[in-house]
């Protein structure tokens, strides 16, 4: 098997191949389906929630971790009384000089291995090969894979990146027979048929092993195809490379286990063959490799140690957007998906895991699926903060970083962006900046940013506009929740400068609504960007200045859900080292809303049909990911256009996916970006809304660009810029002519 | 013959095995409720003339064979010195399962020895029996059964249809390295089964 090639060349790779993207997409789309059918049966049979059932595993192997030696002794002991040699080793090198010592002994010089994902950790196959060893994939996709000359790209389907028109191809090279690319059975077949002789002939088969079940000494190994039987049944020596931190105390915690990996996995309730392996068969030799390699460095910092539940369903990936278009082979190392952005600096080092780093988009979505509930999307954001510190190639790097220490000053940022919309004026059309196409279209610029106008940027920033007594009262409504109520407004630093008619559409509607709002003057950026670059130092600074500045007691209503995500969510978790700001920072957290709930459920609820005007144009609405994910909301901006504005919505497919514009991705990895933004834009067009409403400025921004771009006729509209168009006498609210 | 004692509370059996047959029928497999050994004689019988039998399910019932010889069967027992030999693509297999899991639709097969374990792997439809009253609700149920064999050598597999892989394209293809088909047999002895038995 091929050795891993650098990030840049396996990015590049992944992106100039129109297979991956297309494969990939039907596949998240599938898997969705069936996975959501399968929890929702596992939640109606056992009569409690995903999240109860997760918590219930999580707990387990959590409980596992802290009591570690004591579960490896007891495991040990009762394989080692069954028969087994368990063998503790510490690195790679030692497993794999272990296994070529004893196939040495035997006189091997074939193996036959069912799928062990710490094989390809610790990258066994290159190293039996060098010895003159011949090792054999069985699992199918990793003998095509084999064939190929590549590594796995997800953990449960480790060729899903591959076609069936590229893998008929391959089987004709290399079987020399033809293979209709349709007849997937025939493939399979041909498949049985090539491996069953190398099991009959293998005297040496390894294995992984799903989990180690302490109390028996047991291996839990799950398959589908049946290999993995074959290649731990037949030989005379049965290797097994697990990771130590795959125990389970009980048989019935493996059960829980096996209800919940399935169904992530692939939506089975359970796989076909579930297997329970104490000891060798009579005759047969088992090798029991128990691999550290960075687990017990993971264990010790809590940080990532929740990291250790992994079960290795690759659900993760199977919901990811940046993997959707790019796949494993570069979002990922040797583990993919989000668990490999995690684990990868322990298993591989800091310069392996740098650069996929920067292909996350911190939607959060994986965290919602992971079936042993790890916190993926915080853990990732340490990790990319150990990464930057370290310094690694592709980490944000010097430019970025003095660019978001130069954001920390408002004032500058002021004089920056005025001089850009001073410039960029003449091309301003319709909110975007309208390049000129010799930029967009040819030349080395075009597939980085011909894909996406830029945004308008205004000459007046919100603040300006919003001091007291510059903005005319808007019409009041009706009811008036807010009568009499104080309201700080968090403009967030993106709209204040560039997309300023959001924020003062929302100081208008909260106006409206009988608010007194006021927009304090020391506000600048939460320290989000800087959060999601992995500069944690300045982004702890940004949220002291933005909790000074908003000390003042009132509520404060922000029309940004990123900065909720960051003030709510992430603020408590970043300062950790100090309680006092800890406590500071949940008492903002407790007072700060965005604009939806504010108005939908919170203080500034507004009464069915108070915003009805008559119109009756459909709109659908994008689920800013991070709310969806994060902060949990569902269909609160949809209930609230259907029932306040009485307007009929459109469900936008997979409403609650990214858009692409997520972390840093959208400046540093474009290409990637443009790929999930075309997959949210085609679900848009099945909806063929005119109108399409979301409440997170980057995102406004984001698909603005990209709607305008691809000349489609739709306007994308913030909740707020919408609501204002719908007050009573309205006209346009547009600051700048 | 083996006649399964009627448990003491059919009313709780019978859920119990409506449930099995929903997730056999779910997972691929077929499912065949039959009064005893001679009914999966003639069950296996009316599929094919060369039949396997797990060697461990050759000793605890041994009658068996003769009931398949009777019906005009070759009956293999694969030995023990190139068991997998005696089997290669044998097209229908019988092995005992120890209990059924209704929630899954799984037959437990416990098969230590290779030339049991080769029975399963290379038969092209495998038969498995299983009593009535060793159909259980859950997992944990199977827990149960495993944990005091715990710290002692054994094999013990849960299985669940046919063979399968989706390997390609998220493609569902049946017959993989195992069986392409799997009947689960529930003796269900004097009493009442759900379905005629088939001959
Ligand atoms: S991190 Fe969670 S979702 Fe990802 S592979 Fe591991 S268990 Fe599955």
């Amino acid at each position: 098997m091929s050795e891993l090639r650098p990030f840049g060349e396996r990015y590049a790779t992944a992106l100039a191949d129109p297979d991956v993207r297309g494969g990939l997409t039907a596949f998240q789309r599938g898997w969705r389906v069936s996975r959501d059918a399968a929890i929702a049966d596992l939640e109606a049979q056992e009569g409690r929630s995903f999240d109860e059932l997760r918590a219930e595993l999580a707990a387990i192997k959590d409980g596992v971790l802290a009591n570690w030696e004591h579960h490896i002794d007891t495991f040990t002991a009762n394989a080692t009384a069954a028969g087994a040699e368990v063998v503790r080793v510490a690195t790679p090198g030692e497993a794999n000089a272990l296994v070529t010592e004893r196939m040495q002994a035997a006189g091997a010089d074939l193996i036959v291995k069912g799928k062990s994902m710490v094989s390809e950790e610790i990258g066994l196959n290159s190293h039996l090969e060098a010895a003159g060893i011949i090792p054999v994939e069985t699992d199918l996709g990793e003998w095509i894979l084999q064939l190929a000359e590549e590594t796995p790209s997800h953990l449960v389907m480790p060729a899903i990146h591959k076609r069936k028109e590229v893998i008929a191809e391959l089987f004709e090279r290399v079987l020399e027979r033809p293979f209709p690319a349709d007849d997937i059975d025939r493939m399979v077949k041909a498949a049985r048929t090539e491996l069953r002789e190398r099991f009959l002939a293998s005297s040496v088969g390894l294995s992984g092993a799903n989990a180690l079940i302490s109390e028996g000494g047991s291996i839990l190994l799950v398959c589908n195809e049946g290999n993995n039987r074959m290649s731990v049944a037949l030989p005379k020596l049965h290797v097994v490379t697990a990771g130590i931190e795959k125990l389970l105390p009980t048989y019935a915690d493996a059960m829980k286990q096996v209800r919940l990996l399935g169904r992530s996995a692939t939506g089975q309730p359970i796989t076909v063959y579930t297997n329970f392996l104490t000891g060798p068969r009579p005759g047969q030799e088992q090798l029991i490799i128990l691999l550290d390699n960075g687990r017990t460095a993971m264990a010790e910092d809590p940080d990532v140690a929740a990291a250790l539940r992994c079960i290795r369903c690759g659900a993760c990936a199977d919901v990811c957007p940046p993997y959707g278009v790019v796949g494993g082979h570069a979002f990922g190392h040797v583990y993919t998906g989000a668990i490999g952005l995690v684990n990868t600096s322990f298993h591989h080092g800091i310069e392996a895991a740098a650069g996929p780093q920067s292909l996350c988009v911190s939607c959060g979505a994986c965290a919602t699926v992971c079936p042993v509930d790890i916190p993926l999307p915080v853990q990732i954001l340490e990790v990319r903060a150990t990464v930057a510190r370290a310094g690694a190639a592709g980490s944000a790097g010097t430019v970025t970083r003095a660019a978001l220490s130069a954001f920390q000053h408002p004032a500058l940022v002021g004089l920056g962006l005025r001089a850009v919309g001073l410039l960029s004026t003449p091309l301003r059309r319709d909110g975007v900046t309208a390049l000129p196409a010799v930029l967009t279209t040819r030349g080395p610029l075009a597939t980085r940013i011909g894909w996406r106008s830029p945004p308008a940027v205004p000459l007046r920033p919100a603040r300006d506009t919003l001091r007291p007594g510059r903005l005319e009262e808007p019409p009041r409504l009706a009811d008036q929740p807010l009568a009499g109520r104080k309201v700080q407004l968090f403009l967030q630093c993106l709209s204040d400068r560039i997309a300023p008619d959001i924020p003062i559409a929302a100081a208008r509607l909260l106006r409206a609504a009988g608010a007194q709002v006021t927009v304090p003057r020391e506000q600048h950026c939460c320290g989000l960007p800087a959060y999601d670059s992995g500069e944690q130092d300045t982004a702890r600074d940004m949220v002291r200045q933005t909790m000074a500045a908003l000390a003042d007691g009132a509520d404060v209503v922000t029309p940004a859900s990123s900065c909720l995500a960051m003030l709510g969510h992430d603020a408590p978790h970043l300062l950790r080292g100090d309680l006092g700001e800890v406590e500071r920072a949940q008492e903002l957290a407790g007072r700060t809303y965005d604009l939806i709930s504010y108005l939908a459920t919170g203080p500034g609820r507004l009464p069915a049909g108070s915003l009805d005007d008559g119109d009756r144009t459909p709109v659908t609405v994008h689920r800013f990911c991070q709310a969806s994910n994060t902060l949990g909301r569902t269909d609160a901006i949809e209930a609230f256009l259907r029932d306040v504005a009485g307007v009929p919505v459109v469900p936008l497919p997979e409403a609650g996916e990214c858009c692409g514009f997520g972390g840093s991705t959208s400046v540093r990895n474009p290409e990637l970006s443009a790929g999930i933004l075309d997959r949210k834009l085609g679900c848009l067009d099945r909806t063929e809304a005119s109108v399409l409403i979301t409440d997170n400025p980057g995102c406004i921004l984001h698909l603005r660009g990209g709607v305008h771009a691809s000349g489609r006729e739709v306007e994308v509209l913030h909740l707020a810029e919408y609501l204002v168009r719908r007050l009573p006498g309205a006209t346009s609210m547009s600051q700048e002519d | 013959m083996t006649e399964p004692t009627v448990q003491d509370d059919p009313p709780t059996a019978t859920p119990g095995r409506a449930l099995l047959r929903t997730r056999v029928e779910a997972a691929a497999s077929t499912y065949h409720e039959l009064p005893g050994w001679e009914e999966v004689a003639a069950h296996a019988a009316a599929l094919a003339d060369r039949i396997a039998l797990a060697p461990s399910l050759h000793a605890a019932q041994p009658d068996l064979a003769t009931s398949l010889e009777a019906l005009g069967c070759t009956v293999v027992v694969p030995g023990t010195e190139d068991p997998g030999a005696d089997v290669a693509d044998v097209p229908v297999a019988i092995v005992g399962g120890v209990l059924a899991v209704a929630e899954t639709g799984s037959v437990l097969v416990t098969e230590h020895e290779l030339r049991d374990r080769v029975v399963t792997m290379l038969c092209k439809r495998l038969l498995q029996v299983v009593a009535a009253t060793d159909v259980v609700g859950r997992l944990e149920d199977a827990a149960e059964w495993l944990a005091p064999r715990g710290g002692q050598a054994g094999f013990a597999s849960l299985m669940t249809g046919p063979s399968r892989t989706a390997d390609i394209e998220r493609s569902l293809t049946i017959g993989v390295q195992g069986p392409d088909e799997v009947d689960v047999l529930v003796l269900v002895g004097t009493d009442a089964a759900t379905e005629e038995p088939t001959t």
